[in-house]
């Protein structure tokens, strides 16, 4: 008994201490390096910002590149199906489709702000304001965990966290993080996603949760309430931060939307810094 | 002969440089456009694998800075992965210290053990420490799955160790 407790502590030690020609450094090194930079890195200690700013800008610059391959097959793909022409004509119907749905949207959208603003907006007129960057999405990996993408314009552009990020007129996420050359937007389907919305004809106040999957659900409705499907959802506004008004995505069934905008297919996206000007004034 | 030499190194260079490659660039290992909860690490799968078979092919510095590089493309707090993967690679010894020679089967459940180990303490640290939320049932999915795509792995890295590396310690 006593000699197989002995065997575990001898290879365990010996895994945690073992260095060879190869391994130029023991586990246990390494282990408590790694917590030490957690720690840091957690708790958001203010000399940790600059070096992560610059290490995420770094390594996004080099990911990008080394992401090229995997995407010169769908490039490729893509140029095939053009040279038969079928892509244009799927782009012109899009283009017709895009330009109805946002027609509805706009009919819907003034419908209801006439019959809500006062009543849901309690924000100042500085935030209707526009001031709108185009950033080109540099990675969009697919996280089990997490679902965010990369976008090549940071700090330097005026980018702050929390401002909200659309493709084409629809909201799709917030920014997280900044760098100085590039952010990080957190979108509305991840699990730490949570957005203020109104939908329906009663202006009707809800969060906007993700639940990591494709569709986020709505939460803290109204008691008893029940959600109608094909209602279009709205930002609400009332957190200051997203513009009301924003078109968001569609009820389905179980109290779930599902998005203008699929979060794996962007390419460019939009960060609205109307926030940052109101926090100029 | 210059060129056999650095195909060579290449060739024993090639798991460090799959574990880098996997973590900086932005290939999925989530496809929820086939099968919503189909996700699985490979990194864990890769760094089990050389760590028991071939120790001096994948380093213990590569696998930590192949966690931070991909905790930065993730965007999760710097050293959760390393730590994730250092786990791994800490069973992964001890099982080599402990035993002489080992089929796919001891491989597999001894595996199972280091993935279960090293992403209880990715959600513990991630749960208890930082303003995350990640799912408990997500991380359970990519466990099994990981699990699942084990064996298919081990005969391809198994064929890759017995027939194109060449040992450079011997």
């Amino acid at each position: 008994m006593s000699s197989s407790r002995d065997d575990f502590g001898i290879a365990f030690r010996s895994a945690l201490l073992q260095r060879g020609a190869a391994q130029k450094f023991s586990l246990i090194s390494l282990i408590i390096l790694a917590i030490i930079i957690f720690f840091l890195d957690t708790y958001n200690l203010k000399f940790m910002n600059p070096i992560r700013s610059v290490i995420n800008d770094g390594i996004y610059r080099v990911s990008l590149v080394a992401s090229s391959p995997s995407r010169f097959l769908p490039n490729l793909t893509e140029g095939i199906t053009n040279l038969i022409g079928v892509k244009n004509e799927n782009a012109r119907l899009k283009k017709e489709l895009e330009i109805y749905k946002l027609k509805e949207l706009n009919v819907e959208y003034l419908t209801n702000q006439n019959k809500n603003l006062k009543k849901i907006l309690e924000t100042d007129e500085t935030l209707f304001e526009k001031n709108i960057i185009l950033s080109k999405v540099l990675i969009d990996k697919n996280s089990p965990y997490l679902k965010s993408i990369i976008i090549n314009r940071g700090s330097q552009s005026g980018i702050l966290k929390g401002m909200p990020v659309m493709d084409k007129d629809f909201l799709i996420g917030r920014i997280v993080e900044t760098n100085y050359l590039s952010s990080r937007v957190l979108l509305l389907n991840d699990l730490n996603s949570r957005i203020p919305v109104t939908f329906g004809k009663n202006g009707v106040q809800a969060i906007l949760k993700g639940n990591g999957g494709t569709k986020p659900v709505l939460e803290y409705l109204p008691e008893g309430y029940i959600v109608e499907e094909g209602v279009d959802v709205f930002t609400s506004g009332k957190d200051g931060i997203f513009l009301p008004g924003s078109p968001i995505g569609i009820t389905t069934k179980n109290k779930e939307v599902k998005l203008f905008s699929e979060p794996s297919q962007l390419s460019f996206v939009k960060i609205d810094l109307a926030k940052k000007r109101k926090e100029d004034f | 002969m210059i060129i056999s030499k650095t195909l060579r190194s290449l060739i024993n260079f090639g798991p460090i440089i799959l574990l880098y490659y996997l973590s900086i660039s932005e290939i999925d290992t989530h496809f929820e456009n086939f099968f919503e909860i189909l996700s699985f690490n490979i990194q864990l799968i890769i760094i089990y694998f050389w760590v028991l078979k071939r120790p001096e092919v994948l380093g213990n510095g590569h696998i930590f800075f192949a966690g931070l590089i991909n905790d930065v493309v993730m965007g999760i707090p710097l050293g959760l992965s390393s730590l994730t993967y250092l786990a791994v690679s800490l069973v992964a010894t001890y099982v080599k210290n402990m035993t002489v020679n080992t089929r796919i089967t001891t491989d597999w459940f001894t595996f199972f053990i280091a993935i279960l180990f090293s992403n209880l303490i990715f959600y513990f640290l991630i749960i208890n420490f930082s303003d995350l939320s990640i799912s408990f049932v997500d991380i359970s999915y990519n466990t099994f799955f990981t699990l699942i795509f084990f064996p298919f792995f081990w005969f391809i890295f198994s064929f890759y160790n017995s027939t194109l590396l060449i040992n450079r310690y011997v």
